[in-house]
């Protein structure tokens, strides 16, 4: 592997840990607050997908928000009429959880699969240019997603200082009883968490589509690798979840480019496994709190 | 009155060997009878795990892919004596089990449960890369049990296998060990500090219940013929999971109903196949929403109140049942 290999395949692994950056931010921010694990956000944020490419039509900027306000919806209307109350009455049974949301992906994976007759779609997103970097050609729509990934993370470290709703999403993270006491809305909290939860995850899936092809199945790939790189980051941490995300781009990269093939996903699934045998917590640990 | 409790709570085994009416329209039934059989065991392998011993452990589809390649590697190297390979598919997959729980043993909670996720993501991935001796997603195939003895001699054959399986688990659920994985469920630290040796135990279960799943992958690969990395997958382990958790934990009915929910609904619903996610998912949340404790509680629960009664316990289960979570 000479030096312009090992190059690329860190750039490009950067730019694949922005785009899995997005769903384990969503998975760790959720978590961080609400204490369950929400296995349907990437799911629905592929459902934003769908939504999106078909309003196409009518503009990109259109589809986009489109895609916004169905992804931020459901995740906000599932977390207010059905995890909501069922937190209320068994707190966060985790194996609850597990069965509800996925009983909610299942759900939703079904709904594009009838809805939406087109299986596979992709998005062509205007202005792409290739910038070299040490003779590396980088596709400035990767570079885009990455940026947006970043972004993301510092909007929500800024959300979360500054206003109010961040402040009640940290009081609730941090000490759910004292935050009730104190006279925050902590359902609504978890309503909003979750809103932005699935948010993150359409972005990804959205550049997910504009990068590679998206299917159903990219909304249950996104989940497990949201979920497994989340874990591996440290539940619950953002931070952790980022690095998480990035480690992981990297081994794919660099698996992509000497394995290869099948061998690719063996590598990946295989190093992830290593880093919990070797770091049960996850690389950062575990952290209520955003 | 407790003899007959005693030999109640093997009514699972019997009301298995019930399955093997099947064989009297013969057919489809009792091609569908088998299959639902096969997954009734892995489903027995979850209820120890998950239920019994509390373990977070989701690799069903791993030790069940083990044992299932295992046999066709034994065959293909000439070993012509398939009960042999299967039960070699169990010890191989017990083994697997085992040195999953070893190398993970400083994990808790969801992180163990993420680390088996992860080698129920892995094996396909690695069949799929070994094409060369597995098939890959091509698939091998052998000349399985189901064919050189008959389909119906091998259905009578899996059936009797897994009730005796079955009836095995529930008697071990009874035993000392059986109590400790109990205790361990409820309370790990504090059975450590009554001075049992938790690791022991858990290691016990972890092998007990890849020796079971391996073989149950055994019986399956001989009653297809065939198998390929995509048959088994991690959909197929979430499935096995859920299984005693929408029967009910607390019953030892809950992987029978889970099983029979899970496996026949899909399967005598296909004419609403494009359907049949939604429907499914509508059938978890349901369940989840109405009968948090499976089923089999939820039934008895409507029994109860509509006798005028309320039942804790359910049909030979045990009561004040530790719900298995971490």
């Amino acid at each position: 592997m000479n030096m312009n290999m090992v190059l690329q395949s860190l750039i490009s692994g950067v730019f694949i840990g922005g785009i899995l950056a997005l769903p384990v931010m969503g998975v760790a921010l959720i978590y961080g607050v609400t204490g369950i694990l929400n296995y349907s956000i990437a799911v629905i944020g592929t459902f934003g997908v769908f939504v999106s490419w078909t309003l196409v039509g009518h503009g990109l900027l259109v589809a986009v928000l489109g895609g916004i306000a169905v992804s931020f919806g459901l995740g906000f209307g599932l977390q207010q009429f059905i995890f909501n109350p069922l937190i209320e009455r068994k707190g966060n049974d985790l194996t609850l959880f597990f069965i509800v949301t996925f009983g909610v992906a299942t759900i939703v994976a079904g709904f594009t699969k009838v809805v939406f007759a087109r299986p596979t779609i992709s998005f062509q997103l205007p202005g792409t240019k290739f910038l070299t970097l040490e003779g590396v050609p980088i596709n400035s729509q990767r570079l885009l997603a990455v940026c947006i990934a970043i972004g993301f993370l510092v909007l929500i470290w800024i959300f979360q200082k500054t206003t109010r709703t961040g402040r009640s999403l940290r009081a609730t993270s941090q000490n759910l009883r004292m935050a009730k006491l104190v006279g925050v809305n902590v359902f609504l909290v978890y309503a909003v968490v979750s809103g932005i939860g699935v948010f993150l995850a359409f972005v990804g899936a959205f550049f997910w589509g504009a990068l590679y092809n998206v299917t159903v199945s990219t909304g249950w790939d996104l989940t497990f690798y949201g979920y497994i790189i989340a874990i591996v980051g440290g539940i619950g941490n953002v931070w952790g979840g980022m690095l998480a995300a990035i480690v992981m781009g990297e081994v794919i990269a660099f698996a992509g480019n000497t394995v290869g093939g099948s061998w690719q996903s063996v590598v990946v699934y295989a190093v992830l496994f290593l880093i919990l045998v070797v770091a049960p917590r996850g690389l950062l640990g575990s952290e209520r709190s955003i | 009155m407790a003899m007959l409790r005693r030999v109640a709570r093997y009514l699972p085994s019997l009301v298995l060997l019930l399955v093997l009416l099947a064989v009297i329209p013969g057919g489809y039934p009792q091609w569908l009878a088998g299959y639902l059989v096969l997954f009734i065991l892995q489903g027995y392998v979850a209820w120890l795990l998950f239920c019994k011993a509390g373990q977070q452990f989701y690799a069903y589809s791993a030790t069940m892919t083990v044992g299932a390649y295992t046999t066709v590697v034994l065959e293909h190297y000439g070993i012509d004596h398939l009960v042999m390979e299967v039960v070699a598919g169990g010890v191989v997959a017990g083994v697997v089990a085992v040195a999953f729980f070893l190398s993970t043993s400083r994990a808790r909670g969801f992180y163990a449960g993420i680390a088996s996720f992860l080698l129920a993501i892995l094996i396909p991935t690695v069949i799929q890369a070994t094409t060369s001796v597995t098939g890959g997603q091509n698939g091998i195939t052998v000349n399985g049990l189901n064919f050189t003895w008959g389909s119906t001699r091998y259905f009578v054959f899996i059936v009797v296998v897994v009730a005796a399986v079955v009836a095995l688990l529930v008697w071990l659920s009874d035993t000392r060990v059986g109590r400790i994985f109990t205790l361990i469920a409820d309370n790990e630290v504090l059975t450590e500090a009554a001075g049992i040796r938790t690791f022991n135990f858990k290691l016990l279960a972890y092998a007990i219940g890849g020796v079971v799943s391996g073989i149950g992958g055994g019986l399956y690969l001989n009653y297809f013929g065939s198998i390929s990395s995509g048959d088994i997958t991690v959909f197929t382990s979430v499935m096995i999971f859920f299984m005693p958790i929408l029967g009910s934990r607390r019953s030892l009915y809950g992987p029978i109903i889970g099983a029979c929910f899970l496996v026949l609904v899909p399967e005598l619903f296909t004419s609403v196949e494009q359907y049949m996610d939604i429907l499914m998912g509508t059938a978890y949340l349901v369940v989840m929403l109405f009968m948090q404790d499976g089923i089999v509680a939820g039934v008895a629960n409507i029994i109860g109140r509509v006798r005028g009664t309320r039942r804790g316990g359910v049909c030979g289960g045990e009561k004040g049942f530790p719900a298995g979570d971490s």
